[in-house]
């Protein structure tokens, strides 16, 4: 289970993330929606250690996890599928699902090898693609990409960050059915997403977060869609509403 | 057309030892997308302490490579925590400057070490050329050329069969998605720095050994040359450093022998314009995406 306690992180002088509080049950979905520009980018980087949090704990199953280095949030299970999903394109697609298993290349050659055949039974096409350069993948196959590069770290909770961001919707439709699969077969999933309502479809829980904070917290359903979707997107822009909306 | 043809024999065995040196600042502009300039005075450092165990303590040629190589690659670091590590990420400008500051720094501790201008440098061999049908080839440049290709043999395994290797491709592609994967970007940079140095030693040495004597003015004269192949085979493109350095070797071997010598370098730096001007990412060089480039800024 990930907690995400209070955490605080400021680009500067200015407050991107004003206390967010969260958690990530194991074995679940849990999706956290927001218009651009909430935090929810700097969440991930947060959690993943790029970014160092001001105050607040971040917890992986009773480990504390906060400002610790990338590397060290990577050993201990959390891995990341980043928003824009950044595949080394210079590099093959088997190279960078070895990169994916960085911290054990070298010490388990059986393992890694086990963890490719299971990558490529998942994700067939990089089987027929392993030799080609991943920039001349397709934007849904480099997603796969990205998705399998993380998971060749054997992690015990995936983040993805907006994994349908510019692919088309019946790519989208695949990649959360991936999503689902994944979580099938025993993936933790944390999914950070703008797309509300495909995410909604696959969560098991979801928070809304707006201007760095969380302004929601349940179950789909608990909200009515058409909201979730509007403050997805746009954000509740209530007047007068007090510590919301155009507050400078 | 035998002349040119031994021009050409002549220009690729120089032009090996500058491939080397391109391979030294591509590999590093690769890790760090920041201008090394004082990587040929790290270089030069690195022999003037050999040449002082050869001039003061008689030493074997063997001591003064290993002197030679281990001084490059103690320098290499020494600016690498200076220039690259303790100044951040984003600072690409601030960087190149303060390379460019301690260049002057090591030139001044080699005059320190040794204090007059030219010193001589153990030879290689005292063979005679070999003669193949019309042609000479010398025996110092043969082996630069051998060691010229096993090191890029060595550096193609390292880059593209070990760890280490994958874990310099990935920061040099994006240096964030590396993060994400569980690398400590510093310390591939130091090492990469380590590696890059000890080729520079190795290289340095040779090339002096063909000359014979060495002067402060090495730095200059690797930086230049290293940095003119690199931009003409095409910034951080390791075929294109080799194909840069062969082709400036060659270059100048003809203008030295058609035009003469006031005219070698000088054809070397208008061959440089003409290809910039053609292709400004170099002959095998491709231009950084944007995506790429805000990698790079955000780490």
């Amino acid at each position: 289970m990930l907690t995400v306690d209070n955490v605080v992180t400021s680009y500067g002088m200015i407050k991107a993330l004003k206390g967010v509080s969260l958690t990530a049950e194991s074995g679940k979905i849990t999706c956290l929606l927001g218009p651009n520009g909430a935090g929810k980018t700097t969440l991930m980087y947060t959690i993943a250690g790029i970014l160092k949090a001001q105050s607040g704990t971040i917890t992986l199953d009773s480990t504390d996890l906060t400002r610790h280095s990338p590397v060290k949030i990577v050993e201990h299970g959390i891995s990341l599928v980043p928003e824009n999903r950044l595949v080394f394109s210079r590099m093959t697609v088997r190279d960078n699902l070895e990169t994916g298993a960085y911290l054990r290349v070298g010490k388990n050659k059986k393992g890694i090898a086990d963890d490719l055949e299971r990558t490529f039974a998942r994700f067939p096409q990089l089987r027929e693609r392993s030799d080609q350069l991943a920039g001349t993948l397709s934007g849904g196959e480099q997603q796969m990409l990205a998705i399998g590069r993380a998971l060749m770290a054997r992690p015990r909770i995936l983040l993805m960050d907006e994994p349908s961001l510019g692919l088309a919707p019946l790519i989208v439709k695949e990649i959360f059915r991936i999503v689902e699969e994944l979580n099938q077969a025993g993936v933790t999933i944390f999914l950070v997403e703008q797309n509300a309502r495909m995410a909604l479809r696959v969560a098991h829980h979801f928070y809304l977060l707006e201007q760095g904070r969380i302004t929601f917290s349940g179950s789909p359903g608990e909200l009515e869609e058409e909201e979730v979707i509007h403050r997805a997107y746009l954000g509740s822009q209530r007047k007068g509403a007090p510590g919301e909306g155009r507050r400078r | 057309m035998t002349d040119f043809i031994q021009n050409c024999i002549d220009g690729v065995m120089i032009g090996s030892s500058y491939a080397l040196l391109a391979i030294g600042f591509t590999i590093i502009f690769g890790v760090l997308r920041r201008l090394n300039l004082a990587y040929g005075p790290s270089i030069m450092l690195g022999a003037f302490v050999g040449t002082l165990l050869y001039v003061q303590f008689q030493a074997q040629i063997f001591t003064v490579a290993i002197a030679t190589v281990i001084a490059a690659v103690l320098a290499g670091m020494y600016v690498e925590r200076l220039c690259f590590w303790a100044i951040r990420r984003g600072a690409a400008v601030a960087s190149m400057v303060s390379s460019f500051a301690i260049w002057m720094q090591l030139e001044e501790v080699a005059t320190v070490i040794l204090p007059e201008r030219t010193y001589p440098f153990p030879a290689l061999t005292e063979k005679a050329p070999i003669e193949i049908g019309p042609f000479f080839l010398r025996s110092e440049h043969l082996t630069m050329f051998v060691v010229a290709v096993v090191l890029v043999a060595v550096v193609h395994t390292v880059l593209y069969r070990t760890r280490f290797g994958l874990s310099v491709r990935a920061v040099s592609e994006n240096p964030l998605a590396a993060r994400f994967m569980g690398i400590n970007v510093d310390t591939v940079m130091f090492w990469a720095f380590a590696l890059v140095s000890a080729i520079g030693g190795v290289t340095g040495f040779l090339i002096l050994a063909t000359d014979q004597q060495v002067t402060p003015y090495f730095g200059l004269w690797a930086t230049f040359k290293g940095l003119i192949a690199m931009m003409l085979g095409g910034m951080g493109s390791l075929p294109g450093a080799i194909l840069g350095g062969l082709l400036l070797g060659v270059v100048e071997a003809q203008s030295l022998w058609y035009l003469g010598n006031d005219y070698k370098d000088l054809s070397a730096y208008f061959l440089l314009f003409l290809i910039l001007i053609i292709r400004p990412g170099g002959i095998l060089g491709h231009a950084l995406s944007e995506r790429e480039r805000a990698a790079f800024r955000r780490v």
